[in-house]
């Protein structure tokens, strides 16, 4: 097995710069023991691609990404056959199929000759590998990372099915290509439509929402070890605050690590309505965001 | 522990979560691997494999609860061996009273002995059976009054279990165990008045600050006189060729040709192998289909009409668009929008005889008709638009039905024309239809009109 207990993936996954729930670790552990896909739901910037990251250090895997988007298709997902350089090749050989067929009485006959010489056209060597392939066929281990899954067509996430369960390709023309290694898929998703019924069968499910104070707490200290313990907890104090004001997008953890960077930039030490409103643009995204928070000064620092 | 679970995962069918029996073995194989003293570790293996997405962890959590706390602890873990008997004793004589006999009494008494999957699926029947009612009387108490029989049927075992308890011989009040069952009487009783709706984190609340025109644009669709209404029409019309023209622009970049290198060899063999007919991969982008159901009932109605006078102005942009009015019952009225100019379809609208102006607004009922007669139009492509204030004259809302569109559609838009201070007050349902849509606009005047049809086409 991959990891030895739960508290083990904590640990792990903590010295690769990631401070896990006792829930996410949980699901890890769980994913890696069974060799399952796991499906990260959550709000933007609550660390779900970073997870991946974490586990493709502290297992010591490469981390294969695909990125999803409206359109992407097999092609560009999984293999695509090199045209121009399979062209390439038959130019340069040409001669050499006249060889091929020069002793040949009929045409029946050249014709049988040619086909046995097929597979030489559509071997591996004009096979290019695209992500998914890239990571069943990989020598070693990897840790396989499809980011936003939500973002995809539908049609693309039927055709995922099958690397999910059974971790083989099919490629019509060289048949199935089995996984060597497994790879721990990791699928991200922010929500913007629903995954269907088959996916969701396939993997384990893993909600990863905004964190609790203490562990927020621990990240950024993880993430800035200067930081003041005062300073730290003010400012997750605050930043709570925030999220509970109606925001079209509520800062999440990432926004709380790039506020503490900026405050540490700026030798900022005390939060007060001059540092909060230098700053503000760091954890609200959106003008009128600001603007609401900064409407709402008095109550979110007392 | 096989057997456990196996219950556990008839109780998450019955509430409504859909759990494969592909996954009951995985939780088992995870299981293994789980220290049991650690509750967190047993709960966070279970929901990775029975709640699948963020709207079903909500229900999750409360039938784990149900399950793992309270029907077990205060019967099945008793601290003295000798009530178990008397528990046993009373069961018995509960399933043998000749009065307790309907399915509803066997659920209620399985639920007593620590299983709740039959109660739990008698109450979800209960949600979404078909009600087949005459137009001429209306009446949305079905739901209700089968509500109200099984609380009945609650009383009525209370009856039958103080008599079971003192007739067995124990203290003439009904000993710790009755007590024991009559409080887990009430937990179901209180099961039947909550309500339970899944989490919605996702929707998409907007809430456009956003002034593309000054005065005309503030003003509420509501409060528009006639010149002003004319005024409205020039503007849309503009703002219809401009947003055309932007289409057109990213239909342009869209259509940016690749090298379709399969077909080009193909027909490159009527030229000996030399590809000199170049061909393309075409790959036309995907228009959306648009469902909307507009309320036509007044205030509502003027928000309605200029949001379908831009989308049939701007139909070339969608593959099609549908769209229904209604007040009490659903009225197809995408012919008249598409024969008619604009004003003209909106005055024959009002004029039809199909619409039933005098009715009250039923949205239980115009969802109900629509997914038996258009259920069809909606597909993974489809966006479904619903204009209204959701004010459904304290008529059953039937909400599961809103989710078995989304279910079945791209999404759900939901626009609201009421002022947002008055959303959650009185009959207004748009709380409980919110956990179904994907995005929820207020939608009172141009400005937040323009900002959503933009929205929707770019």
């Amino acid at each position: 097995m991959e990891f030895e207990s739960i508290e083990d993936v904590m640990k792990r996954l903590e010295k690769a710069g990631y401070i896990a729930s006792r829930e996410i670790a949980t699901v890890v552990f769980l994913a890696a023991a069974g060799n399952k896909p796991i499906l990260v739901e959550g709000p933007a910037g609550s660390g779900k691609t970073e997870l991946a990251r974490a586990l493709s250090t502290c297992m010591n895997r490469h981390k294969i990404r695909l990125q999803c988007y409206e359109g992407l298709d097999e092609a560009k997902a999984l293999y695509e056959w090199e045209y121009a350089k399979q062209l390439l090749y038959t130019q340069m050989i040409k001669e050499k199929i006249n060889d091929l067929i020069s002793g040949a009485d009929t045409i029946a006959d050249a014709v049988e000759r040619i086909a046995d010489q097929e597979d030489a056209f559509f071997s591996e060597r004009f096979l290019l590998a695209r992500p998914l392939l890239q990571a069943i066929s990989a020598d070693d281990p990897t840790v396989l990372l499809i980011d936003e899954i939500d973002k995809a067509d539908p049609e693309f996430e039927a055709f995922l099915l099958e690397l999910l369960s059974e971790f083989q390709v099919s490629i019509p023309e060289l048949g199935i290509r089995k996984a060597k290694h497994i790879p721990m898929v990791v699928l991200t998703s922010n929500n913007y439509r629903d995954m269907s019924d088959a996916l969701k069968r396939r993997c384990l499910h893993l909600y990863i929402d905004y964190p609790e104070p203490a562990l927020e707490a621990k990240i950024i200290r993880l993430k800035l070890p200067g930081i003041e313990k005062r300073l730290a907890d003010k400012m997750i104090a605050v930043i709570n605050r925030i999220r509970e004001l109606d925001l079209k997008k509520r800062p999440c953890i990432s926004e709380t690590i790039d506020w503490a960077q900026a405050l540490a930039v700026l030798r900022i030490d005390e939060i007060t309505r001059e540092a909060m409103s230098d700053t503000i643009n760091v954890i609200c995204k959106y003008r009128s965001d600001a603007d609401m928070v900064k409407a709402s000064m008095d109550r979110i620092l007392n | 522990m096989m057997h456990l679970l196996l219950k556990f995962a008839a109780v998450c069918r019955s509430g409504n979560l859909r759990v494969s029996t592909s996954e009951v073995i995985d939780a088992m194989t995870h299981l293994q691997w789980i220290d049991f003293s650690d509750e967190a570790g047993f709960k966070a293996a279970l929901k990775a494999n029975f709640a699948k997405s963020r709207r079903d962890q909500g229900n999750f959590d409360r039938l784990y609860h149900l399950f793992f706390h309270e029907m077990q602890t205060s019967i099945a873990c008793d601290p003295k061996g000798g009530q178990n008997d008397e528990l046993r004793q009373i069961i018995a004589t509960l399933r043998e009273n000749e009065d307790l006999h309907e399915p509803v009494d066997q659920a209620l008494i399985d639920f007593l002995q620590g299983d709740p999957a039959a109660f739990l699926q008698e109450m979800y029947n209960l949600e979404n059976r078909e009600e087949y009612r005459s137009p001429a009387l209306k009446s949305n108490l079905g739901q209700l009054s089968g509500r109200l029989a099984v609380m009945l049927r609650i009383n009525a075992l209370k009856g039958a279990i103080g008599q079971a308890s003192t007739g067995s011989g124990a203290d003439p009040a009904g000993g710790p165990t009755a007590e024991r069952l009559l409080g887990r009487l009430d937990r179901a009783y209180k099961m039947l008045t909550e309500d339970n709706r899944p989490n919605n984190d996702a929707l998409k609340k907007v809430r456009s600050n956003e002034t593309h025109f000054k005065d005309i644009g503030e003003r509420s669709f509501a409060a528009l006189s006639p010149a002003e209404i004319l005024q409205m029409q020039e503007i849309i019309k503009k703002l219809v060729r401009k947003l055309r023209d932007r289409m057109g622009r990213r239909y342009a970049a869209g259509s940016r040709r690749y090298l379709d290198v399969k077909k080009t060899l193909r027909h490159s063999g009527r030229f000996q192998g030399i590809p000199i007919e170049i061909k393309y991969r075409q790959r036309p982008l995907k228009k959306a289909k648009i469902v909307a159901l507009c309320d036509v009932s007044g205030s509502v109605w003027s928000a309605a009409r200029f949001m379908l006078n831009m989308l049939y102005s701007m139909q070339d942009c969608f593959s099609a668009v549908h769209s229904f009015a209604f007040i009490s019952a659903t009225t197809d009225i995408t012919e008249i929008f598409e024969k008619h100019e604009a004003d003209r379809a909106v005055e024959k609208i009002l004029s039809s005889r199909k619409i039933e102006f005098g009715a009250l607004t039923d949205y239980g009922e115009v969802f109900q008709q629509f997914r038996r007669n258009h259920m069809h139009l909606v597909n993974k492509r489809t966006t479904v638009i619903i204009v209204g204030d959701g004010r459904s004259n304290y008529h059953n809302p039937r909400e599961e039905i809103l989710a078995d569109i989304r279910e079945k559609c791209r999404r759900i838009i939901w626009l609201n024309p009421e002022p947002e201070d008055f959303w959650h007050t009185g009959d207004s349902e748009i709380n409980t239809y919110k956990a179904y849509c994907h995005e929820l606009r207020p939608c009172r005047n141009l400005n937040q009109l323009v900002d959503f049809v933009e929205d929707l086409v770019l």
